[in-house]
């Protein structure tokens, strides 16, 4: 009878003893087995009923059993607690984590690090100047001369006869061509202005990044190829681009760059006007006038000089559609980005 | 522009080259093409259609109910239009049929509860006109069935073109042509038109005169009596309306013919009404009123070119003619004006005048001074052929000094310099020569080219080499793919302003760019707003004097929003004037770069871990703080506190680098926040960058790390309230020796349980030599006379004691 229920003890403890694999469950095994009130305390409760005769036979027969669980618990337990992943500590893990806020760039000033990067690498200095230019650096410097129909590409506003709100960033070239001698190889970001109704097409101030190089050997092809490079570390490597003649007051030869419309891969779409094309920026040789215009000779030196508008640029790159939203700043909007 | 491709074909044999083929050349050319539509594509799917019954519509008074021929069957339609009646033929659209206007496909739908299978179109809904009163009625003639296209000859493709302003030669027919011409290797066809002899007959009925020579180098007049003035012939209202133009009678619009032939502008004077049958080109000596063919009245001011009879002006020159002297259907006798202005004297009048014509776009470009004749003469011959008139013989050609063609010496080493490769010389004397640029004389490395008149804009060997490159491609222009890097020193002025922003970005701010463009009470809030001459709207009248107005309005939309907890900052310019003179030069205003901090609303929602906090004061503070280390001055400012009311602030701190204050910020009052309709608490600080950017930190050296452990004390003392913490902690550190290293404060309690006005501040001292280690001896002795001296100093009791 007493042999019977060791014999269930053993069975049963080896059964449960196989299942722990935490320290909870096991911490549950050892109070039902080797607790005061557990199985094998219970077993030995027993003891008192057994004739003397049998009393020291029994009692071997329990301590052999308990040594032998206990040894099993012991292996078990050792085991559990090596085991990392078994043990468990209470706490919840899946309650929310403590953030901590990081803002943001204004997505012009992130498009436009973009575009300073790629340039930086190919040894432009980056330069900057004033929003309230003067008539001259803004327009005779670079060869718009008074009473020209070139003036009327930039719809100006006007501070006074001899200062205007910068219709666009090439009077920077200007500045730095007055301040040093070749060879200049800049980029001027900044903000520009024109007196354009407010659409989602098109704002009072936008921003700009012009590009100048100067020197005794700068030719169309090294504009190209300068270009492309750009087009193609900014946009991907994919792309296709053209050039085609425009024209620009201070360059001549001067020309648009197109690339293909990243949107319909050029079948033709709404944003590209069903032509595959987007036009990106503007560039050209820089023309003898305005060399002229800032004493450097015109016969040694030759250079390109080229500037696009960053709003178009991150307009295409993120799908915006309305330019208004760059300077309603709306949280929602700068936490996008 | 619009440019027919049926009237180009006059001038130039295309061949069967497709459409797209040309577009694409003259894009690549410099001639953008825009957008083109090719008729017979848009108007495939009308057709000519009879209204056989027109009933009323059971449901709707203004709607009538057609029965349709389409030729084949009888449809039954809706029709909305008033003037629709039995018996008209008329523009059928059928289900399926695309409408131009709005680019919309028609489906069979029921008005009013009535089905209808098409659609009678206006004029307007086919862009073929502007008149959208009506259905469009067509002749009787037609057969109900014929397709549209073969009907009304719609068969163009019209072309938009964009013309740069440095291309007044190609705002015609003709000068398009040329360019085709050139891209194609084609001849280019003028029509033959054969020029009198000066003066002649004509000298009997009218003279010419030139007083401003410098602004009229050469004025063309021909004569024609006995014309009859009448509506247009089909082909030539057609030529005009394809090209957008609204046709008058069969005088105006030959000269609107011949303009956009040839590119140069015409004036049909009626010869009856020239005093003393005179022309005298000249610029008033006074301002003139005068109304032009408009019937408007306009001011001009004084030396404004005109044209004038005997007596009195007749015409603005270059820009419009006068009411006093137009053509009417009394007109009998008619003087064509062809002449050559200065651009810049068109332009001017035009600027002041506002008034921008066909002809102010030509003369303001520069057209051929050596055509006039030729335009006149065209113009007459055609006038006499659809009008009957009589042309008299003889051209009153004023031309005193002739501007002859120009030669410009082209070397090819320059082509090779500027375009980066060699281009083979037969093929730049080709281009060249398709370009009528007529080559005068070479040698082995130059060229002698004479510039026809008509391309004013090509003055230097630069402009020839542009035509080259344009001629020949820009997509020949190799792309290479080395670049060579001068070993100058590189700089970047941004890299400060990088600095800042990526510092912001890391406490937590987003970026913002507002627009410096704002309206006058805005703008004069914080400082003297310099103002735009012609500004958009009153509401972007000044430019900003400073960046908080434009970031309390972005709180505000914000709020509006549901976004009420707010981190922002801005780097920006602001403008002041400083004078009350017309800004001249730069002494009379300010640009400066500025940097604002603005905090508003929650700092942490209430969260599981965290309760809920607002920004405050100190928020600010430490952010500013946080800042001016990251940027390694937080060791050479020093604030200043004012916790005395002022115009924007409850109260504030400024930021002073020796004794130039660099910024300024605090808890704005209640009452300019009120202006921006903001209802909860802001906080602000503006940094003036120039000023910022200007300090120098000092330089960074190396420190090692402490090898000697630390010795901590804590007091807490109660003061008297109005005793501030930094006098308390400044006392502390003069009276402590050089081993407190830092103190923090660590509690701040005010409770009645303390006495009135009394408050409790504790503090966490730090004890170490960089040297050795301390022995608790020599601190517990420093700290306890710390303790003596601050009692005795502040009247201060030890808490815990």
């Amino acid at each position: 009878m007493l042999q019977e229920k060791i014999e269930q003890i053993k069975e049963d403890f080896s059964k449960e003893i196989s299942n722990i694999d935490n320290d909870k469950q096991l911490e549950e095994l050892r109070v039902k087995y080797f607790s005061k009130n557990g199985l094998i305390a219970s077993l030995f409760g027993l003891l008192k009923d057994a004739s003397k005769e049998e009393k020291p036979q029994l009692g071997k027969v329990l301590n052999t059993l308990r040594s032998g669980l206990q040894n099993q618990f012991n292996v078990v337990k050792e085991q559990v607690s090596k085991d990392g992943s078994s043990k468990s500590i209470d706490v919840d893990l899946t309650l929310p984590g403590i953030e901590r806020n990081i803002g943001s760039k204004h997505i012009l000033t992130q498009t436009l690090d973009e575009i300073k990067s790629i340039f930086k690498g190919m040894g432009f200095s980056v330069s900057e100047g004033p929003e309230l230019e003067s008539d001259y650096n803004n327009f005779e410097a670079l060869n718009f001369p008074p009473d020209h129909p070139a003036r009327d590409m930039q719809d100006t506003f006007f501070i006074s006869d001899d200062f205007v709100l910068r219709t666009h960033t090439s009077p920077v070239q200007i500045r730095l061509m007055q301040a040093q001698k070749p060879p200049v190889r800049a980029i001027m970001p900044g903000r520009v202005y024109r007196n354009e109704a407010v659409s989602s097409r098109s704002y009072c101030m936008f921003h700009q990044v012009e590009g100048l190089y100067v020197d005794t050997d700068v030719t169309f092809a090294e504009l190209k190829g300068t270009l492309a490079s750009f087009a193609k570390q900014f946009y991907g490597d994919n792309l296709k681009f053209r050039f085609r003649p425009s024209f620009f007051p201070f360059t001549e030869p001067s020309a648009e760059m197109d690339i293909t419309c990243f949107i319909c891969k050029g079948d033709g779409c709404k944003i590209c006007k069903h032509s595959g094309w987007l036009e990106i920026l503007g560039c050209g040789m820089v023309d003898p006038n305005v060399f002229d215009n800032v004493g450097y000779d015109n016969e040694k030196y030759t250079g390109y000089a080229f500037g696009m508008g960053i709003e178009r640029i991150a307009m295409l790159k993120y799908g915006i559609t309305d330019i208004r939203v760059f300077f309603e700043n709306d949280y929602r909007f700068l936490k996008q980005f | 522009m619009k440019i027919s491709l049926n009237w180009l074909k006059e001038y130039v044999d295309i061949g069967d080259m497709p459409v797209v083929e040309l577009v694409n050349s003259l894009t690549m050319s410099g001639l953008e093409v825009e957008d083109y539509v090719d008729q017979k594509e848009i108007y495939k799917d009308f057709i000519v259609g009879f209204v056989k019954e027109k009933n009323k519509h059971p449901n709707a008074d203004r709607l009538s109910l057609c029965t349709v021929s389409n030729g084949k069957e009888d449809l039954q339609v809706i029709c909305g239009a008033p003037n629709v009646d039995k018996g008209q033929k008329i523009i059928f659209a059928p289900v399926g049929a695309v409408i131009p206007k709005g680019n919309f496909q028609l489906k069979k739908a029921k008005i009013r509860g009535v089905e209808s299978c098409g659609m009678i179109c206006s004029e307007d809904e086919l862009e073929l006109g502007d008149d959208h009163d009506g259905i469009m009625v067509l002749d009787d003639s037609l057969i109900e069935g014929t397709p549209l296209c073969d009907a009304l000859n719609l068969n163009d493709v019209i072309m938009e073109i964009a013309i740069t302003p440095n291309r007044p030669d190609a705002l015609s027919h003709i000068g398009v042509a040329r360019d085709v011409c050139a891209l194609l290797g084609k001849e280019l066809k003028i029509p033959e038109v054969k020029i009198s002899e000066s003066l002649g007959e004509a000298s009997k009925f009218a003279a010419v005169e030139i007083e401003d020579v410098e602004n009229c180098p050469r004025y063309s007049a021909k004569i024609i009596k006995d014309v009859q003035i009448k509506k247009s012939p089909a082909w030539l209202e057609d030529k005009l309306k394809n090209i957008g133009l609204r046709p008058i009678n069969n005088i105006v619009d030959i000269t609107n013919f011949v303009m956009h032939e040839t590119g140069q502008p015409l004036h049909a004077f009626d010869l009856n009404k020239l005093a003393k049958q005179k022309i005298i080109v000249k610029s008033t000596d006074e301002e003139t009123k005068f109304t032009t063919l408009d019937s408007k009245e306009r001011t001009l001011p004084k030396n404004t070119l005109m044209i004038c009879d005997g007596e009195k002006p007749v015409a603005v020159a270059g820009i419009m003619g006068g009411e006093n002297s137009e053509i009417n259907e009394n007109t009998k006798d008619i003087l064509i004006e062809s002449a050559y202005f200065n651009p810049s004297s068109i332009r001017r009048t035009a600027k002041v005048l506002q008034l921008s014509t066909d002809a102010s776009y030509r003369f303001e470009r520069g057209t051929n001074p050596n055509i006039t004749d030729f335009a006149a003469e065209r113009a007459a011959n055609l006038i006499s052929e659809l009008s009957g008139g009589t042309i008299i013989d003889g051209i009153l050609d004023n031309y005193p000094k002739k501007i002859e063609p120009q030669n410009i010496i082209i070397r090819y080493s320059r082509v090779t310099k500027l375009l980066g490769y060699d281009i083979d010389k037969e093929k730049i004397k080709n281009v060249l020569n398709s370009l009528e640029l007529k080559i005068v004389s070479e040698d082995n490395d130059n060229l002698t080219v004479s510039i026809p008149t008509f391309r004013p804009d090509i003055e230097r060997e630069v402009d020839v080499i542009e035509e080259i490159a344009r001629i020949n491609g820009f997509e020949n222009i190799p792309t290479i793919s080395k670049i060579s890097i001068t070993l100058d020193k590189k700089t970047d002025e941004t890299t400060f302003a990088e600095l800042l922003r990526t510092t912001a970005n890391g406490l937590g701010f987003y970026e913002m760019i507002n627009n410096p463009l704002q309206n006058k009470e805005t703008a004069s809030v914080i400082g003297t707003p310099v103002f735009v001459k012609n500004p958009q709207s009153l509401d972007m009248e000044c430019l900003r004097t400073s960046l908080i107005p434009g970031a309390l309005k972005v709180v505000s939309q914000n709020i509006k929003y549901g976004e009420k907890d707010l981190q922002l900052f801005e780097i920006g310019n602001v403008f002041n004037k400083l004078s009350d003179k017309k800004i001249s030069s730069v002494d009379d205003f300010t640009e400066k770069g500025k940097l604002i901090f603005i905090l508003t609303g929650k700092s942490s929602k209430k969260q599981w871990f965290a309760k809920e906090k607002g920004y405050d004061f100190y928020n600010l503070k430490g952010m500013l703080n946080s800042f001016e280390r990251k940027i390694s001055l937080d060791n050479v400012l020093n604030d200043s506190y004012n916790n005395i009311e002022s115009n924007f602030y409850d109260y504030f701190i400024q930021k002073n680098y020796k004794e130039t204050q660099i910024g300024e910020g605090g808890k704005l009052n209640k009452d300019l926040l009120k202006q921006f309709d903001i209802a909860q608490d802001v906080y602000l600080f503006e940094y003036d960058l120039e000023l910022l950017k200007s300090i120098i930190p000092d330089k960074k050296y190396y420190i090692e790390p402490l090898k000697f452990p630390k010795i901590y004390r804590d007091f807490a003392f109660i003061f008297d309230k109005e005793i501030d913490f930094e006098t308390v902690r400044d006392f502390i550190n003069k009276k402590s020796s050089d081993l407190l290293k830092s103190i923090r404060l660590f509690d701040l309690f005010e409770h009645e349980s303390l006495g009135r006005n009394k408050k409790s501040l504790a503090f966490a001292m730090e004890y170490y030599s960089n040297k050795r280690t301390l022995t608790e001896e020599e601190v517990e002795k420093d700290f306890r006379s710390l303790i003596t001296a601050v009692t005795n100093k502040f009247g201060a009791q030890l808490r815990g004691n």
